[in-house]
């Protein structure tokens, strides 16, 4: 057997596909990003080594503060509103006795199987400022309250954020619910019989017993607001003017339309920084909230 | 008959509403593809259309490419799905039953894909894919969408492969299997669900991934469907109905595979949960 398992033609055999094709196409390219952004690069020549100009200059630019301030608000409301909605309907799907409680699952989960390019055209036609769906609505019942969703400066973001999070809902959805199946029922029927109600079983035994799906949700829809672009990009392209610019749309645009890659792969490196950042601050409150607990 | 309590109307409100919102923006969606202009602006925004007008997914199948454009996404899905199914389940296997130095990091180094987000290498991945000869083919989009795919399909097979029995290698070993047979024909039908479930998983993605594409596809004819809408876009916004009909036409597969195989899906979600956090 330990010929069998020490098989070296076998070994390469097994792991040399994916590990060069992961070298390639996943870790060189993060090195590059890293190594490049030092360099002023216009994409095409070799590019002049020019230390941390880029970054000060990044520092120095307003569009990345804005960038960054739409990434924080483009994560905050995809979290609260995903979060909770997605709480209460599957602490409502799992409790409620209900025929039918599968089609609920369905028709909550079907916009996450959608391509966003689907879901961004979707909402740029219920957006729509003369013809959407919503103003028309509003017509409908007779309200005034007429709006130019995604031309407003100030409101763009906040229109974009509700598309994500209208499709994304699902997905914590999902994983609640499943966290919540995991819990054994016996929990419940010991706190119903210790006289507790179901909001305060669920507060009591649900909620803790669910902090790592918690942590998750949490990871993905924060991580999902600072890498925000693909919403930015069908329904505003960045505007109006610059008023929806993300991180990644700031490294697109200098890239690809400025022609300045340097300058895009340091924003790309922040992108990177910001996420691991977050995935690690976020682990360690998770932590020490269940430290404290077992104390 | 018990009387509802508070929090059981409330819950029901809240998924009865909560379901007209999820839902309506997609009927909304299907109904207009069988409308006409006049229809979706003027006279009838919301309601049923008053005929069924399926000359809006006759002109978009045949005026405006969209056969290409549903050929190319099944194309790229479903080599995307197979090549990510094999090289995981490969690399998998040993990193998690054969021994050998160094298969640890070997293993923590593909699993590391899970935190380098697509956004953030979108520009080295151009050059990549120019320099590798891959621009103007489909593999220009199969082999990064399986690049970006193996790290979270290794992890999971991993998952699998680790509380496998040693007697399977052992029994099929005795009766004379070398390693490629042992695992081609004992091992990897062990994991079957795990396959039918990162199939799944993986298709969705590779069907509806749009920023790769977005700069790595510039032929036309090489276009997939989240392209193909956008395209749609520039060209003729003034037919509303085919683009409508263009629209149910990439979400119908995705959405048949999620009703068919819901449960499926939704448990590729949440393993998906437990390997990230």
């Amino acid at each position: 057997m330990k010929k069998y398992y020490g098989n070296k033609l076998a070994i390469a055999v097994f792991t040399l596909p994916a590990l060069s094709l992961f070298s390639i196409m996943v870790f060189y390219p993060i090195i590059q990003v890293f190594y490049k952004s030092f360099f002023k690069w216009n994409g095409l020549s070799a590019g002049t080594f020019i230390g941390i100009d880029n970054y000060l200059r990044l520092f120095d630019d307003k569009l990345f503060y804005l960038s960054n301030k739409n990434g924080f608000i483009f994560a905050a409301v995809i979290t609260v509103f995903q979060i909770s909605v997605a709480t209460i309907l599957a602490l409502a799907v799992s409790s409620v006795k209900l025929r039918g409680r599968n089609v609920f699952r369905i028709v909550y989960f079907i916009p996450v199987v959608l391509s966003v390019t689907v879901v961004s055209q979707l909402w740029l036609s219920i957006y729509n400022a003369d013809t959407g769906l919503l103003n028309k609505f509003f017509e409908l019942i007779g309200s005034s309250y007429r709006q130019n969703w995604l031309s407003d400066r100030n409101k763009a973001i906040f229109a974009i954020a509700v598309v994500n999070a209208w499709q994304w809902m699902g997905y914590q959805f999902a994983l609640i619910l499943a966290g919540i199946k995991s819990i054994p029922t016996s929990y419940y029927e010991a706190a119903q019989i210790d006289g507790a109600s179901p909001v305060q079983a669920h507060m009591k035994i649900t909620m803790p017993l669910l902090a790592e799906t918690y942590k998750f949700c949490l990871l993905i829809s924060v991580t999902g607001g600072i890498k925000a672009f693909t919403e930015m990009f069908i329904m505003t392209s960045g505007g109006p003017g610059n008023s929806s610019y993300t991180l990644t749309y700031m490294m697109y645009s200098s890239a690809f339309r400025s022609g300045e890659f340097g300058y895009g792969l340091a924003a790309a490196t922040i992108l990177v920084l910001e996420c691991l950042i977050a995935i690690l601050v976020i682990n360690r409150v998770f932590k020490t909230e269940n430290t404290s607990e077992g104390a | 008959m018990k009387k509802l309590s508070f929090s059981q109307i409330f819950f029901r409100i809240f998924l009865w509403g909560y379901a007209f919102i999820s839902l309506y923006p997609l009927v909304w969606m299907l109904l207009y593809s069988f409308k006409n202009n006049e229809e979706i602006f003027v006279s009838n925004p919301f309601g049923f259309p008053k005929t069924l007008r399926f000359e809006n997914y006759i002109n978009a199948w045949s005026q405006y490419d969209v056969p290409v454009y549903f050929l190319n996404s099944v194309i790229v899905a479903s080599a995307t799905v197979v090549i990510t199914i094999v090289l995981a389940m490969m690399f998998a296997y040993a990193t998690s039953r054969m021994k050998w130095r160094g298969r640890n990091f070997a293993r923590t180094f593909v699993a590391l894909g899970m935190f380098i987000p697509v956004q953030a290498v979108l520009i080295p991945v151009t050059r990549v894919v120019q320099d590798l000869g891959l621009s103007g083919s489909h593999w220009a989009l199969i082999v990064p969408y399986t690049a970006f795919n193996l790290a979270f399909a290794t992890l999971v097979f991993y998952g699998f492969f680790v509380g496998l029995p040693v007697e399977l290698e052992e029994a099929a070993c005795i009766d004379g299997a070398n390693i490629f047979q042992t695992f081609f024909f004992v091992i990897v039908p062990t994991v079957k669900p795990a396959i039918a479930t990162l199939g799944i998983f993986t298709f969705l993605n590779a069907w509806n991934e749009f920023i790769l594409a977005n700069v790595l596809v510039l032929d036309k004819s090489l276009k997939t469907l989240p392209l193909g809408i956008l395209f749609f876009q520039g060209q003729f916004t003034t037919d509303w109905g085919a683009m409508g009909a263009t629209m149910v036409i990439a979400s119908l597969p995705t959405v048949l595979v999620y009703t068919i195989f819901s449960n499926q899906v939704e448990k590729a979600v949440t393993i998906g949960g437990a390997v990230k956090g």
